[in-house]
């Protein structure tokens, strides 16, 4: 009941809930020697990244790999980095600028479309939440290329509409190549990820507070502001720190939009010492770039465990069933689906369009002369490369076991800092945390180093792909332990007075309940590795190319149609894992 | 007198030399169909090149040529980086491996490169680098690119000075991985001051839009009518892609250098050697620029290109070994231009 009066629930604590550090306690052999081997998995798949690129950015001189003889150990990589006046000048500034821009835009429409899907009466909202997640399944290029099609300041759809009905001339009047431009195609480019960790949060909340505001009198916006956002906090501010770090590190579209805006951001500064244009890549001064990333990751985790210090007060999910009811609309209903219909129309159907336009007519505009035209030889091409097939079946096989693995580490790990006294949990869960700050590239080349030195016979291999990709548990780690945090203990607590072993609560009682963040997990991480470029690229042989290696070796090699024919099939091949999701494991009869 | 006398004796090392390379050519064929054989028990080759264009059509036209090797083709920007990292850990995956002769820069620095005697397969000194660690196969042509719809032939520029007329405002892109790199073979010519003033003009005054991704589509959108720096492959692509682009050879040719290299103990060593000798020959040579339009410039070429160029009256920019750094050193400063850093 406390938790339904919105009070803390009293803890179980030091109630007998024996586990760690009693390993004699109910978890059992078995439970036990699961613990283990995640957190040891946890620890290996972060630590090798972490470590890398912790000595990367001690090694020199630059010219130097950091393991090559005759590199030393110097702090040169941080003066080059941080006595540049240009940083703090202009890339810090604009770096600020960009995040917090993109994140606000990003989250505030994420949250609206997540509430109207999960707590709503809106009509087809099975459709929408597919559709809402499409945007994760096109490159990022392709969606910044979309944006500059619609908003280019010349020849964009968009402005040329404007012009023609204002009757206008010269360029514009909007520009995608500015700051705003940036923000608004990155904000967009947020939304899926914070809907799919958010429509989890939304998902398993019970409504019983919210009813009991609006019996109490509450209008909507207070039951809203006073009810539902303080109960919702920890799961929210999950994912908007999540959402921070990711747009800190995004790097597609600051590229392909922001360098003809000539706005430099810390993303591209990375980009450009790992590219550079002479010499080898510059991995300290990247990897002395990318410790921010680590100290940002460090002061959110600082705040977000501060604010969530006493979980148990929102929880809202206990011993006692409860079936979510949704807000009727009314006559909200319109606007409401006006605003998903515009979200959709650019953030979707744009880059959608262009991607399946251009692998039919290439470059062509589109107009309904052209439809006669459509070819299909850049699907022939592709269908009739022995390397696309292996490519398809790597990337299924990597996206998916990478995806798995992730998931149940994180859930291991959410589990085992959330429900246990374990020495060393806050460490675990630092460690978790941080691997979102390690920037893929640096992930790369420490799998690549610790791959090739090690005697095993993974480099060269999907395993190595595997591995590699496995390290991102913060978003795991982060959901489950939001999702955990709305479970009572004492769920937990009625399967171990049943008799229940501890494997069987986990797997009757936890499990069940965890299941919308677990699958939204996998799902996510999945779409993840589907997409994932710059790991398989570091790491490819001919043995282990997955798709996305391929799309860009099109895509660089000015081979357009075949390019936008791959991307339009790995979403074809991506659609049906989230609809499977959502219909068999998420809906339930629920949505 | 003299003059005939000297008309006489370059015609008589002409015929020599072509003798020469009459007599070779059996010889080399021979050293190939040698190396061939003792190949053909490795089975297999592993070739490593920057982009799919570099490399993609390998496979097939070697398989054709040599029976029973297969190809097994791996473009990778970073090359250098990896095979650096596997010679470290004792780790050999790579056997051949083209590039630009800069960016073998480094690993050849390392000792990384087998120094091979390619004359035995008829590839003359002269088309070798770093002491027969790799041997020329094409150049890369930096040209630009226009959009036939949207300019007229009577208003295409003749240098490169030419755009910044005030014409080409707002009309220009331009690749932020090319531009710097043109740019560096432009101040080998005109020094670095007038390049860089060259540069900032194009950027700061005629708003030149400096993009990462190809041009085509912005050429194809109207959003831009001309590509400044790109290059020769690209103009066959744009237009295998249904946009009718045209391109101009002004004053200056510059023309990077792409070799190919047998990497120190490489897992098939003898199909290494056989590979790359065979795209350096002038039978590989030839079917870089059939295919995917990779021409040869090299004093001596017959390609079209250089043809056209020589018809063209304009003076061609060679990367070389005796330039390389320079070039290098120059297009690093003159990117941070490009990329807005400073």
């Amino acid at each position: 009941m406390s938790a339904i009066r919105g009070l803390p629930a009293r803890s179980p604590a030091g109630k007998g809930f024996r586990l760690f550090p009693k390993p004699s306690g109910r978890i059992g052999l078995a439970g036990g020697l699961i613990l283990g081997a995640g957190i040891f998995a946890a620890i290996y798949l972060i630590s090798a990244p972490l470590g890398m690129l912790l000595v990367a950015a001690f090694r020199g001189p630059k010219d130097l790999l950091p393991f090559e003889p005759g590199s030393e150990w110097t702090f040169a990589n941080f003066a080059a980095v941080y006595l540049d006046r240009d940083l703090y000048r202009i890339i810090i500034p604009n770096t600020l600028v960009f995040v917090a821009g993109a994140v606000a835009l990003g989250f505030v429409t994420a949250f609206a479309l997540a509430w109207l899907v999960e707590r709503t009466d809106l009509p087809g909202r099975n459709a929408i939440f597919t559709i809402v997640l499409f945007p994760l399944l096109i490159p990022g290029v392709v969606v910044a290329i979309a944006w500059i099609f619609l908003l280019g300041p010349h020849a964009g759809w968009v402005n040329v509409a404007i012009r023609g009905l204002a009757g206008l001339s010269g360029d514009g009047p909007l520009n995608i190549f500015s700051m705003g431009g940036m923000i608004l195609a990155q904000g967009v480019a947020l939304v899926p990820f914070i809907f799919l960790l958010l429509s989890a949060v939304l998902r398993s909340m019970n409504p019983v507070l919210e009813e009991a505001s609006q019996v109490s009198g509450a209008s909507p916006l207070t039951t809203f502001l006073r009810v539902t956002l303080p109960v919702l906090r920890p799961g929210i501010l999950a994912p908007l720190i999540l959402a921070v770090l990711v747009a800190l590190e995004q790097f597609e579209i600051p590229l392909v939009i922001g360098l003809p805006a000539r706005i430099n951001i810390f993303s591209t500064r990375i980009y450009y010492e790992l590219n550079p244009d002479t010499n080898l890549p510059a991995y300290g001064r990247a990897a002395a770039v990318a410790l921010p990333f680590l100290v940002a990751g460090m002061l959110l985790l600082l705040v977000y465990n501060r604010l969530i210090r006493h979980a148990e007060r929102y929880v809202t999910v206990t011993g006692k069933n409860f079936r979510p009811a949704r807000l009727p609309l009314g006559r909200w209903r319109g606007p409401a689906l006006a605003l998903v219909a515009v979200y959709i129309g650019f953030a979707v159907l744009l880059p959608l369009l262009v991607l399946v336009w251009t692998s039919l007519f290439g470059y062509e505009a589109p107009s309904l002369a052209v439809l006669a035209s459509a070819r299909l030889d850049a699907y022939r091409n592709l269908f009739a490369d022995g390397g696309f097939w292996l490519a398809l079946r790597n990337t299924f096989w990597v996206a998916g076991a990478s995806a798995a693995i992730v998931t149940a580490v994180g859930a291991i790990l959410g589990w085992t800092v959330l429900r246990t006294r374990l020495w060393g949990r806050a460490a675990l869960d630092f460690l978790s945390f941080v691997s979102i700050g390690i920037p893929s590239v640096i992930a790369g080349l420490a799998a690549l180093l610790l791959y090739l030195s090690l005697p095993v016979g993974l480099y060269g291999t999907v395993w190595v792909l595997v591995l590699a990709y496995s390290y991102r548990l913060a978003i795991a780690t982060r959901s489950t332990r939001a999702a955990l945090a709305q479970l009572h203990r004492e769920l937990e607590e009625a399967a171990d007075v049943a008799g229940a072993s501890w494997l069987a609560s986990m797997r009757r009682v936890v499990l069940p309940l965890l299941a919308p963040a677990l699958v939204g997990n996998f799902v996510l991480l999945f779409i993840v590795g589907f997409r994932e470029f710059t790991l398989p690229v570091i790491l490819q042989s001919p043995d282990n190319t997955v798709l996305s290696v391929v799309l860009w070796s099109l895509f660089v090699s000015n081979k357009s149609a075949d390019a936008a024919a791959l991307g339009t099939l790995i979403v074809l091949c991506v659609v049906p894992v989230i609809v499977l999701a959502r219909r068999t494991l998420l809906g339930r009869g629920e949505v | 007198m003299t003059r005939l006398w000297r008309l006489m004796a370059a015609t008589l090392l002409v015929t020599l030399a072509a003798a020469g390379a009459r007599a070779q050519a059996p010889q080399a064929k021979d050293a190939l169909h040698a190396l061939y054989e003792k190949a053909k028990a490795e089975k297999e080759v592993t070739l490593w090149a920057p982009a799919a264009i570099e490399g993609s059509w390998v496979p097939a036209q070697f398989e054709k040529r040599f029976p029973g090797i297969d190809v097994k083709f791996t473009p990778d920007l970073q090359g250098a980086t990896k095979i650096i990292a596997e010679a470290r850990a004792g780790r050999h995956t790579v056997d051949a491996w083209s590039f630009s002769i800069g960016g073998m820069l480094e690993v050849q620095k390392r000792g990384l490169l087998q120094a091979e005697d390619w004359s035995r397969f008829g590839i003359a000194k002269a088309n070798t680098f770093f002491d027969g660690q790799a041997a020329a196969t094409h150049n890369f042509i930096y040209t630009s690119i226009y959009s036939k719809a949207a300019v007229k032939p009577a208003d295409l520029p003749k240098t490169w000075s030419d755009f910044l007329d005030p014409k080409w405002k707002g009309k220009l892109v331009a690749q932020a991985f090319l531009l710097p790199r043109l740019m560096g073979f432009l101040a080998l010519e005109w020094g670095e001051e007038r390049t860089e003033q060259w540069g900032r003009a194009l950027i700061d005054d005629q708003k030149t839009l400096i993009v990462n991704t190809p041009s085509e589509s912005y050429l194809k959108s109207g959003e831009r009518i001309f590509t400044v720096g790109e290059s020769i492959p690209q103009v066959y692509q744009y237009r295998a892609d249904g946009v009718d682009v045209g391109y101009v050879t002004l004053d200056l040719v510059p023309a990077g250098q792409f070799a190919i290299s047998v990497v120190k103990d490489a897992p098939h060593p003898n199909a290494a050697l056989l590979l790359a000798a065979w795209l350096a020959s002038d039978e590989g040579r030839a079917l870089y620029d059939s295919i995917v339009h990779e021409v040869d410039i090299r004093p001596g070429s017959n390609s079209t290109y250089a043809k056209e160029v020589a018809a063209a009256k304009a003076k061609i920019i060679l990367e070389d070994v005796s330039n390389v750094a320079q070039r290098a050193k120059y297009y690093e400063e003159f990117s941070k231009l490009v990329r807005g850093q400073h």
